[in-house]
């Protein structure tokens, strides 16, 4: 189907985007990559009245590494994550999770303030942003101001971004190099929205010990969440098979996915168990190969 | 879709049970909530459901069956958002007194059809839970300004010569 009309504005810097939304409280919507706005357009599920285009826009694109932090501009686009050789060290679990975002074509065009705006709680990138504790720098009419990831998504496609409010960039805590993680999700056919997913990292100390362990959950969730109990049960322990089994339980205890035409809430609670076993293995072995190199 | 819940509101089961027959409260707690007029023995019903860049306008019809004054009863909707596809369901609302004021349990099953489910099946149990919880904060916040408005107007009163 075709758009409902609307009108159409490039403007050129963040301050004439946030006016054109304040203009338009709500009416407006900003377009980047287009990848989630423009199908729920053509459904005319959404029927904005206005498009606030980036694409003029300078200053929002870059995954620039600034001391103890990693930047990542709205604008950029999993394409750039995706082939970025300095990510493979600087965040190889954000690359890695990447890799798994929709088909080539889509991570050709979606971007970081994209999925982030969207917050669709099967989307890669929020799950990384709330797991890494990341935060967000946002612009609006009233000036600016950072969010923490994990305040930031409060339900599906609902965030706590303002009508007059543009994501800047999220930015991520710099990624020791020796640091234990994996990702894993599952899909019924690749490129579809993740049924379940985790993302795991941690710091192991000289006896081999996981401390500063992180664990996030995507798809089998209403909004991305840290899995607090499956955290607790890895830390200070050797990641041995007894306690991912125990992490791997407490993770399935814990999540609470919803159920649709995909899946039954008990299966993505399974899945979820599985993929958190599969992801402290993977972790577990690249330790292994790391400190044997 | 199924949802349950319960829900400890503080206050007493004939202040609950006054505010869940009211229609400007309800109203105000129904997220989106445009419209809602009393027919003869339902409501008529408006309301904007926005999630994300998704806006629908829905219209449809709220009945209550099974009404058992300070009990509970069974609340029956249907509407059609136009190309956005219908919604229909039903809730069974139950109060008992409770320490600390009254709780309130709720078991509500939906169905979504249309465009809307077609697109968007995956979200739609996270955004009825959503709306479901938000449905009980706002009848809270409701409440409490109303008592607050109630004490005011005594106050007031009382004031008065």
């Amino acid at each position: 189907m075709k758009f409902a009309e609307f009108d159409y504005r490039a403007p050129s810097t963040p301050a004439e985007v946030v006016q054109l939304l304040a203009q338009r409280p709500g009416e407006a919507k900003i377009i980047a990559g287009g990848q989630s706005l423009l199908p729920t357009m053509a459904y005319r599920l959404a029927q904005p009245a206005m498009l606030v285009d980036l694409k003029g826009v300078q200053g929002l694109d870059g995954i620039t590494p600034d001391g103890a932090v990693l930047r990542l501009g709205a604008r950029t686009r999993w394409r750039d994550i995706e082939a970025s050789a300095l990510l493979a060290t600087a965040h190889p679990l954000l690359q890695e999770a990447v890799r798994h975002v929709a088909h080539y074509q889509v991570r050709n065009r979606g971007t970081v303030g994209g999925s982030l705006a969207h917050g669709d709680p099967a989307s890669e990138l929020p799950c990384i942003a709330v797991t890494c504790e990341g935060e967000l720098r946002v612009l609006g009419a009233r000036g600016e101001r950072r969010i923490a990831a994990s305040e930031f998504f409060l339900g599906p496609l609902t965030t706590d971004l303002r009508d007059d409010e543009m994501i800047l960039e999220l930015v991520l805590p710099a990624w020791p190099r020796d640091r234990r993680w994996a990702f894993q999700e599952f899909a019924r056919r690749a490129g579809d929205f993740a049924l379940a997913g985790v993302a795991v990292y941690y710091d192991r100390d000289d006896g081999g010990r996981a401390g500063n362990v992180h664990i996030g959950v995507v798809g089998a969730c209403q909004r991305p969440h840290r899995l607090a109990a499956a955290e607790a049960a890895l830390s200070g322990r050797v990641p041995d098979a007894a306690c991912i089994e125990e992490a791997a339980e407490a993770a399935a205890a814990e999540v609470d996915p919803p159920g649709d035409l995909q899946a039954p809430a008990a299966y993505r609670r399974a899945l979820v168990a599985t993929l958190l076993r599969r992801a402290l293995r993977e972790a577990a072995d690249r330790s292994d190969t790391l400190s044997g190199s | 879709m199924d949802i349950q819940g319960e829900e400890l509101l503080p206050f007493a089961p004939p202040q609950v049970w006054q505010a869940l027959n009211d229609p400007g409260v309800l109203k105000d707690a129904i997220p989106g909530c445009e419209a809602l007029e009393r027919l003869e023995d339902d409501y008529r019903v408006t309301l904007m459901a926005a999630v994300g860049p998704v806006k629908a306008r829905f219209n449809g019809k709220l009945a209550l069956h099974n009404v058992e004054p300070l009990r509970g009863y069974t609340l029956q909707f249907e509407g059609t958002g136009g190309i956005a596809g219908f919604g229909k369901g039903m809730a069974d609302v139950s109060i008992e007194a409770a320490e600390g004021g009254t709780r309130l349990c709720y078991g509500a099953t939906a169905q979504v059809g249309g465009r809307l489910a077609q697109v968007g099946s995956r979200l739609v149990d996270g955004v009825a839970r959503r709306m479901a919880a938000e449905f009980f904060s706002r009848l809270r916040q409701g409440m409490e300004l109303q008592q607050a408005g109630g004490c005011e107007a005594k106050a007031t009163g009382a004031a008065q010569p």
